[in-house]
């Protein structure tokens, strides 16, 4: 049975009518032990379906531990969306529910290069000397999330020293445990830093600053 | 069951004047786009949310708007109000405004992105959740005190919550996070409750929901395990402890209207409207909660939307304009 149905093709066609160049989705999966691996496969080959520009590559977690090394991949489901070349952008669960259009923006955004990110944003993250990893937990039906998601991740899309994840809490329990997550969403700034809700670039930027700071 | 949601804004032209741009796309908004769509106008909606809906979106189930005797999905029927809408040609953007200019012929909105042009402006950006203002919310927010069940409710599986509130969100609310945790106490500062009575027997007959009545929260003490509410009783003044996970706040919403401040006329940060949806500015109609009104509901929202479109419509119509 399909996973996306009609309407949902439909819309996806046509959002991605838009596509420049080609987006390659490298999908990391294994057929054990592993909540919602197979469903996002399934996602990403009837997704694949619906434009000629998109690619994807499926590596095997634990048998292609070279793959996962090089994209830097340590749970699973995993996808990283790659255009020409790789910029940090990754999904770990299913993007399901509200969380399908971040995956589609970012989609939309390697293949085309358009973001949102304004000039100050951009003036901030080209001064930038540490790397930055960002981590913001997720839930598909969180109507606020998206919002965090794809500023994350047009973060990572604009600069090199930015890393960005889409992280679905309930295929990852042991994370909720860790960084004590009780609200989404909710983003962590390389692993110690917090920040709740949808928040503006400007109160990202700011606590990025501040992460770096007392780093 | 999974379900996949595509929102992604439309390539909408910032060079051109619209007709009408519709700011806040809850049911109020959608509805107005729809029928000025029928119209004809070159509309364009500024949603700041990814997605339309409203709150529509932070609810799981819709019982009291008509046409569905089984309940529907909040976040379904925003879908479905949004496609209606796109079918006759409505725009949608998904950015934040950060300032309008709404006195001049041609109106003006600004976001961080673009700067829009309109004839005409309807603001339905409706209201956002009220916050108790006691010690330990804000410092909690989002790390155990909750304004959206459908975000933050999973967080609870067989564990204790308060409900904050006596209206229909708060007993609808209570009853989906009682899908996921053991004990819910819903904590009312009245006797009487204002939710819906159909509300008020269902929650009375889930055995995990428990009413206290003529009590208020005075601080959430989250910052030591156990975690606790503390409370006020109203008629005897007596302080109470109660030990919970976390809490939810469903107490009212205040209503976004920040950004119109000094350009319309407002009452308790509602925006004043007549009886056609005028505000105090010409070109510039409110439809929906946004407005000084008693009844916020989809159904009521949905009216405003419709009617104010159809004013909005002659108005443009207007040959001196």
């Amino acid at each position: 049975m399909a996973i996306l149905d009609e309407s949902v093709i439909k819309d996806t066609t046509k959002a991605l009518l838009n596509m420049v160049k080609e987006v390659r989705l490298v999908l990391f999966t294994q057929g054990v032990e592993c909540s919602y691996c197979k469903e996002t496969h399934q996602l990403l080959e009837e997704l694949l379906t619906t434009n000629k520009l998109l690619g994807l590559e499926v590596h095997q977690f634990e048998s292609d531990s070279d793959a996962a090394k090089k994209y830097g991949i340590d749970k699973i489901p995993a996808i990283a969306v790659v255009g020409e070349k790789d910029y940090g952008i990754r999904f770990y669960g299913i993007p399901a529910g509200y969380e399908f259009s971040s995956l589609l923006a970012a989609i939309l955004m390697v293949s085309t290069g358009k973001h949102k990110i304004t000039e100050a944003g951009m003036k901030f993250m080209d001064g930038l000397k540490k790397p930055v990893h960002l981590q913001v937990f997720v839930m598909p039906t969180c109507p606020y999330c998206p919002k965090a998601v794809m500023l994350a991740h047009q973060m990572a899309y604009f600069s090199d020293k930015i890393t960005a994840d889409m992280v679905e809490i309930s295929g990852f329990p042991h994370l909720t445990q860790k960084y004590s997550v009780q609200g989404v969403p909710r983003t962590v700034i390389n692993e110690k830093w917090y920040l709740e809700g949808a928040a503006p670039e400007a109160m990202v930027m700011k606590k990025i600053e501040e992460a770096i700071k007392h780093a | 069951m999974l379900n996949f949601s595509v929102n992604l804004g439309s390539d909408a032209d910032s060079s051109i004047v619209y007709d009408l741009i519709i700011i806040g796309g809850g049911p109020a908004g959608l509805t107005c786009g729809l029928y000025a769509a029928r119209y004809k106008l070159r509309t364009l909606m500024i949603e700041k949310a990814p997605m339309t809906g409203g709150q529509l979106t932070t609810t799981e189930w819709v019982e009291n708007y008509p046409g569905f005797p089984e309940p529907v999905l909040g976040a379904k029927l925003a879908k479905d109000m949004e496609n209606q809408a796109k079918l006759f040609g409505l725009e949608i953007e998904y950015e934040d405004v950060i300032k309008v200019d709404l006195a001049p012929k041609i109106k003006e909105v600004i976001t961080a992105e673009n700067t829009w042009k309109a004839r005409s402006i309807l603001i339905s950006t409706g209201s956002s959740p009220r916050m108790l203002g006691v010690p330990g919310e804000q410092e909690f927010s989002g790390k155990g005190v909750s304004y959206c069940a459908t975000c933050d409710g999973p967080f609870y599986p067989d564990k204790t919550v308060a409900v904050v509130g006596g209206g229909n969100s708060a007993f609808e609310e209570s009853l989906f996070i009682a899908k996921y945790a053991a004990k819910i106490h819903i904590i009312h500062m009245l006797d009487k409750f204002q939710a819906d009575q159909v509300l008020i027997d269902k929650v009375k007959a889930n055995p995990k929901i428990e009413l206290i009545t003529n009590t208020v929260v005075t601080e959430f003490d989250f910052d030591q395990d156990p975690r606790k509410v503390i409370l006020k009783n109203t008629e005897t003044g007596k302080s109470s402890e109660l030990v919970v996970d976390g809490a939810f706040v469903f107490i009212g919403a205040i209503p976004n209207t920040k950004i119109f401040e000094g350009q319309l006329d407002l009452d308790h940060g509602y925006i004043v409207t007549d009886q056609d949806h005028n505000t105090s500015q010409e070109g510039v109609f409110a439809a929906g909660d946004v407005e000084a009104k008693e009844l916020r509901q989809v159904a009521t929202a949905v009216g405003d939307g419709a009617l104010a479109a159809y004013k909005i419509h002659k108005y443009l119509d207007n040959p001196e304009l």
